[in-house]
């Protein structure tokens, strides 16, 4: 995976954590506080790039060349703050991509039409969440385990290289449990980027430049991503 | 005799088929949340109805043999044996004796039945002499034929439905809360009758040729200071008119008194009835939630949920917030969910309850969820935690799930992030969107499943994508396809909501 740098504003209860996942995953990652204790509660962890910076002068971000950065994070603890940083970011970078949090049902709105590409309500994944316990419990907490790599297993996006043996073949032919893993959905650039979930019923014909997202365990993964280089098996 | 009593009582409470049988008639007696109830109290205002319908068709007609049968042996029986068994099992005679022996035993005390089994026998007689025992005595009379005024006491069988009607009780436990006011109403009303009767009587006996007696005087001044005046007796003197004027304005008066004392009653209590007819409703369901607190995260769960929650409660210690939720249109009640009587109101021993304990305390939510496990310990609780180092916290209190919504949003951030193009999928997952559901098919559930191996089950077939089994209590992921499923099993299926629904309802028609 190339390394990407993201421009991340707020170390308070989501950033700290938002940090040493990213930083785990290989992310370079640029935290920007405005407010002095948890800036130097930063520098305390040990992420000595830290800055502190006035997030509500226009000045002070252009500083920090957001333009460099593949997505802007905002996390700050302060949702006023947060609306008021992502409408900032949004007229001064036209291009880039915004995601932010949302603590209340109605800041959700508000970072909206603030111009966030992404925002992530709170209330919203939670409640999500108490309906599939309620529902599911123990695809809830095996999915959970799905989603943060736990024991092992989890979700790969893999693009599908030229002249791969999956070139040509349809997607209800191909058994990918044989493998190891289970092939959730995929890509398709001709479909315009649309993610295509494996169970929408279409028999898909599978092109080089595709990308896939398998459902594995790490090892099992890792040999996959490999055997897909060839062109035969 | 002291032997033998000692003997009984030590037998029976050795007992466990006698303990168990008295437990289960006393539940179903007495036990509004027990599932049997309902069909003894409606077996029993059925019979009300019927016999007090052949008593009054009686009265002008002969009736078959076959009812007058079932009015006097089978009706009388049953009201007889209802009233025995709630004599029974009103207190018990055995446990006090055993545990007075105990007592005697542990103190080096000389140890005698005697004193216990009074004391349990006036229990029992203090019990007959409350109003509904009465009533359900004096039910069985109208039973006996010979004496044609006894069928007076039909009247009691009337009266037996209040046990079962609870509007007609909660009326009655609305104005006995103004006691003071209406016996205070019914002295003075007493008082007026008699000084206005005395008056009328001393002043027109000689001149007024209806009154004859005091009775007669009485009963023009009750008349007329209830307004209802038929007409038969009226003063025919000037005093006695101006007695009648004093009277009439007094009956006004005392009519608006009772009538807002009524009125008051009721709008003092009417959100404390109308809470204990909601309480009433979701304890009917087999399964329910308690919401704890009505906060946003309620708030959302609620709005997420539309109409896929049937039976739920929030319970909510903020006034206001419950009023808003009313007016959100969901059914809240002004309790403190932290407390023993609160949840104690629930019908925790028959039905599934799952407390959410969603407030933003972490105080509060520990200790609803410690209460809610003291109660029954059968209670799911799913709590809502402010910091990871409180899980333990939570863990401890024996909550079965713990949410952590910094925890999840985070994840679902840091998933956005590192795999930005996933995210839709995953977030469609894990949101349960049609085209991706994760769902789990319960072996247990659906029996025909069992045994078979995951290559005859064919989820390709029904556009299933099958992602493992969960057993004892791991997951198998992608196991081999000749593997057997096993009752206790779980499994994970992801696709279509119809192709789920498919998959389950063809193998529910072949179960």
């Amino acid at each position: 995976m190339a390394v990407k740098k993201i421009l991340l504003f707020g170390y308070g209860n989501h950033g700290k954590y938002i940090v040493k996942g990213l930083i785990n995953d290989g992310f370079i990652v640029q935290i920007v506080e405005r407010d002095e204790h948890f800036y130097q509660e930063a520098i305390e962890d040990g992420y000595h790039t830290a800055t502190k910076v006035d997030v509500t002068k226009d000045e002070a971000l252009l500083a920090l060349d957001p333009q460099a950065y593949k997505q802007l994070v905002c996390v700050m603890d302060d949702e006023h703050l947060n609306v008021f940083l992502t409408l900032s970011l949004r007229s001064l970078f036209q291009e880039s991509y915004i995601l932010s949090i949302s603590d209340s049902i109605h800041t959700t709105q508000k970072l909206k039409m603030a111009g966030a590409n992404k925002v992530i309500d709170l209330y919203e994944v939670s409640a999500n969440k108490i309906h599939n316990i309620l529902k599911r419990p123990i695809a809830t907490r095996i999915l959970e385990e799905f989603v943060v790599h736990k024991n092992g297993l989890g979700f790969r996006e893999m693009i599908i290289p030229k002249k791969s043996f999956l070139h040509g073949m349809m997607t209800d032919t191909l058994d990918f449990s044989d493998f190891g893993v289970l092939l959730v959905g995929m890509i398709d650039e001709e479909l315009g980027n649309k993610f295509i979930f494996i169970t929408a019923g279409i028999n898909h014909k599978l092109d080089s430049g595709d990308t896939i997202v398998c459902l594995g365990e790490r090892t099992e993964l890792n040999s996959f991503e490999k055997l897909i280089q060839k062109e035969e098996i | 005799m002291k032997q033998i009593l000692l003997s009984i009582a030590l037998f029976l409470h050795a007992s466990k088929g006698y303990r168990k049988r008295k437990i289960f008639i006393r539940e179903l007696l007495t036990n509004p949340n027990n599932p049997y109830k309902k069909y003894v109290d409606i077996t029993i205002i059925f019979l009300i109805i019927t016999s007090v319908f052949i008593l009054i068709y009686e009265v002008k007609h002969s009736v078959s043999q076959w009812l007058d049968m079932y009015d006097i042996y089978f009706v009388t029986l049953v009201f007889g044996i209802e009233y025995l068994l709630r004599l029974w099992v009103h207190n018990d005679i055995s446990e006090s004796i055993v545990t007075a022996q105990k007592e005697a035993q542990f103190l080096g005390k000389t140890f005698s039945p005697i004193p216990a089994f009074q004391e349990c026998m006036l229990e029992k007689v203090k019990y007959m002499l409350t109003p509904t025992a009465l009533i359900d005595l004096l039910a069985l009379f109208p039973a006996y034929r010979p004496l044609r005024v006894l069928r007076i006491f039909v009247l009691f069988r009337v009266l037996k439905l209040l046990r079962y009607t609870k509007s007609i009780n909660q009326f009655i436990e609305v104005l006995s809360n103004k006691k003071f006011e209406l016996l205070t109403l019914l002295f003075l009303l007493f008082f007026i009758v008699m000084t206005a009767g005395i008056a009328i009587y001393v002043l027109e006996e000689q001149r007024n040729p209806n009154i004859n007696s005091l009775f007669d005087a009485l009963y023009w001044a009750l008349v007329t200071i209830s307004t209802v005046g038929y007409g038969d007796i009226s003063p025919v003197s000037i005093e006695g008119r101006s007695i009648s004027i004093l009277v009439i304005i007094s009956g006004i008066a005392m009519i608006s008194f009772a009538t807002s004392v009524i009125v008051s009653a009721f709008s003092e209590k009417l959100s404390e009835l109308k809470e204990n007819r909601i309480i009433e409703q979701v304890n009917k369901s087999k399964s329910f939630l308690l919401i704890c607190g009505y906060g946003q995260l309620t708030k959302m769960f609620l709005r997420q949920s539309k109409t896929e929650i049937e039976h739920y409660i929030i319970l909510e210690n903020d006034i206001q917030r419950v009023e808003q939720a009313r007016k959100d249109g969901y059914n809240a009640i002004h309790e403190d969910a932290s407390r023993y009587d609160t949840l104690h109101k629930f019908n925790t021993k028959h039905a599934k309850i799952t407390i959410l304990c969603l407030t933003s305390s972490d105080v509060e939510n520990i200790y609803i969820a410690l209460n809610a496990k003291s109660i029954s310990s059968k209670m799911k609780v799913i709590a809502r935690a402010s910091h990871e180092s409180m899980m333990s916290k939570f863990e401890h209190a024996g909550v079965d799930h713990i949410l952590l919504p910094n925890m999840v949003a985070n994840t679902m951030i840091h998933t956005a992030i590192t795999q930005p193009t996933m995210y839709k999928a995953i977030h469609a997952i894990l949101t349960g969107k049609s085209v991706a559901r994760i769902d789990e098919i319960r072996a247990y559930e659906c029996e025909f499943i069992i045994g078979k191996s995951i290559q005859v089950l064919d989820f390709k077939r029904y556009k299933l994508l099958f992602m493992g089994i969960h057993r004892e209590g791991k997951f198998v992921f992608n196991p081999s396809t000749d593997m057997v499923v096993q009752k206790h099993d779980i499994l994970l299926v992801m696709g279509m909501s119809i192709s789920l629904e498919y998959f389950k309802s063809s193998y529910e028609e072949q179960c």
